[in-house]
C-alpha cells in the first residue's frame, strides 16, 4: 500500500519523522486530507486538529499556526506549536479560555486583542482534542 | 615581619579570585554546550523556510513584496547590535562596539536597536540613546523573547518607512573563535539552497500572503538563529577569557609563594642572627 511520509518540523525539534497512510491538515481556507499522490501545494494552518491516521490509529495533535507543503508524498509541516492529546493539561487551557475571554471583552488596542483571540483559538483546540 | 603577612593576604586573595575563575569557566563551558545544542537543533527549521521562501521566490519573480525587494534605495537605516548583557567574556562585546562605531561614522544618520546591556550602555555613551534596547535576553534563552524582536522589526520595517535593517553580531566558529558579521536582516535575502522545488505548487489562499507569513517566520527563525549564535559565541568567549585568567592567578600563586618562602628564611635568619649575636655578647 502507497504510504506518505509526515515530517513536522519545531524550532526547537523535529517532532515527528514517519510514515502514514492519510493526514489531515486544518489549512486557512479548510480542512484538507492528504492522500499518496497529493498535488504540490503549500499553505498556511489555522489553529485546529492535526490528524495523522495509520492503518488502524489516528493521532490527533492540537496545531496553532505554521505552513504545510506537500511535494512528492512527503508533507512538511513547520510550525512553532505543536501538541500531542498526551502533552495537553485541560485545566490550564481552561484557564486560558477565560483568561483570553476576559480580556476580549475589555480590550481596545488592537494589537492586544488579536494577541488575546489567538490565545482564544489555541485555547479551543486545545480543549477540543480533549473532548 | 609586616611584609610577610601582605604576601600572605596577598596570596589568600588571588587564591579565590582563581576559585571565581575556575568556577565561571565551567558555567560558561556547560552554557556554551547547551547553546551549541540549540544551534544544532534549530537548524531544520531555518534551512525549510528557507527552502520555501527560496522557492516561492524563484516562481514569483513578478510580485514585488516589500519584505523581498531587491536593491538598496537610499532611506533611513537601522542597525541591530547584538552584544550580551554580561562583561567579563574577553573581547566579545568591544569587538562588536568597534565594529558598530565603523558602521556608524560611515552611515551616520541610522538608528540603532540594541540587544544585550552592553551594546546599548556603549551606543549610549557615543551615539545617543538607541531608539529600542532589549536587556536581559540571554538569561532564558527561549523562542518566544526572539519573536518579540523580531514583530518590533518587522513593525518598524513595515510600518515606520525604513528601507533597509541591518544587523551585526558574532557569530560563533569554536570556543576561541568567533567572527563579526554584519549583514543585512531587512529586505530579506534568502540564502542559496540546493534543494530548491522545481514542481508548481498550489498556493493557498494566495502567494503573497504565504509570502507575508513566510518572510515573518523567516525574520523569527533569522532573529533566533543570530541570538543563539551570539550567545554561543559569548560563553565560548568567556570560557576562554576566564581559562587563561584561571592559568595567571596559578602563576601569580607560584611567584607569591616564592616571595613568601623568601621572606620567611630571611626572617628565620635575621632571628637566629640576632640570638647568636646575643650569646656572643653574654660569653664576652
Amino acid at each position: 500500500m502507497p504510504e506518505i511520509k509526515i515530517v513536522i518540523i519545531q524550532p526547537h525539534q523535529i517532532k515527528l519523522e514517519r510514515t502514514c497512510d492519510q493526514v489531515v491538515v486544518p489549512g486557512v481556507d479548510g480542512d484538507f486530507g492528504i492522500l499518496p499522490g497529493h498535488t504540490a501545494f503549500i499553505t498556511k494552518i489555522r489553529p485546529g486538529v492535526l490528524k495523522v491516521f495509520d492503518e488502524t490509529e489516528m493521532t490527533n495533535y492540537a496545531i496553532h499556526d505554521g505552513f504545510v507543503t506537500v511535494e512528492s508524498d512527503v508533507v512538511k509541516i513547520v510550525c512553532d506549536v505543536i501538541e500531542e492529546e498526551a502533552e495537553i493539561d485541560v485545566d490550564r487551557a481552561q484557564d486560558a479560555k477565560l483568561r483570553a475571554e476576559k480580556r476580549l471583552q475589555g480590550e481596545k488596542s488592537d494589537v492586544d486583542f488579536r494577541r488575546a483571540e489567538f490565545a482564544l483559538k489555541r485555547a479551543i483546540t486545545r480543549l477540543e482534542i480533549k473532548q | 615581619m609586616a611584609n610577610i603577612r601582605d604576601i600572605k593576604n596577598r596570596i589568600e586573595s588571588v587564591r579565590s579570585t582563581r576559585q571565581i575563575t575556575k568556577a565561571m569557566k565551567m558555567v560558561a563551558a556547560s552554557k556554551l554546550r547547551k547553546a551549541q545544542e540549540n544551534i544544532v537543533k534549530a537548524r531544520p527549521y531555518a534551512d525549510s523556510i528557507n527552502e520555501m521562501l527560496q522557492t516561492l521566490k524563484l516562481k514569483n519573480r513578478e510580485t514585488e513584496h516589500p519584505l523581498l525587494a531587491e536593491g538598496h534605495p537610499e532611506g533611513k537605516r537601522a542597525l541591530v547590535v547584538v552584544t550580551a548583557d554580561r562583561g567579563l567574556s574577553g573581547a566579545f562585546n568591544f569587538t562588536i562596539n568597534r565594529a558598530t562605531a565603523d558602521y556608524l561614522e560611515q552611515h551616520p544618520k541610522t538608528d540603532v536597536i540594541c540587544l544585550g546591556r552592553k551594546g546599548a550602555e556603549f551606543i549610549k555613551k557615543h551615539h545617543g540613546t538607541p531608539i529600542k534596547s532589549f536587556v536581559g535576553l540571554f538569561n532564558e534563552m527561549d523562542f518566544s523573547i526572539s519573536k518579540d524582536v523580531a514583530s518590533y522589526l518587522l513593525e518598524l520595517f513595515l510600518n515606520e518607512g525604513y528601507v533597509s535593517i541591518d544587523v551585526i553580531y558574532n557569530e560563533f566558529k569554536s570556543a576561541i573563535q568567533q567572527d563579526v558579521r554584519a549583514k543585512q536582516l531587512l529586505p530579506i535575502i534568502p540564502v542559496k539552497s540546493e534543494h530548491i522545488s522545481t514542481l508548481e505548487f498550489i498556493y493557498e489562499p494566495d502567494a503573497e500572503t504565504i509570502i507575508e507569513e513566510l518572510g515573518t517566520k523567516y525574520i523569527n527563525v533569522e532573529i533566533w538563529r543570530i541570538m543563539l549564535e551570539s550567545s554561543a559565541s559569548e560563553q565560548g568567549a568567556r570560557m576562554t577569557a576566564m581559562d587563561s585568567a584561571t592559568d595567571n592567578a596559578e602563576e601569580l600563586i607560584g611567584t607569591l609563594t616564592l616571595h613568601y618562602n623568601r621572606a620567611r628564611q630571611a626572617a628565620i635568619t635575621t632571628e637566629i642572627i640576632e640570638i647568636s649575636s646575643g650569646a656572643d655578647a653574654i660569653n664576652n
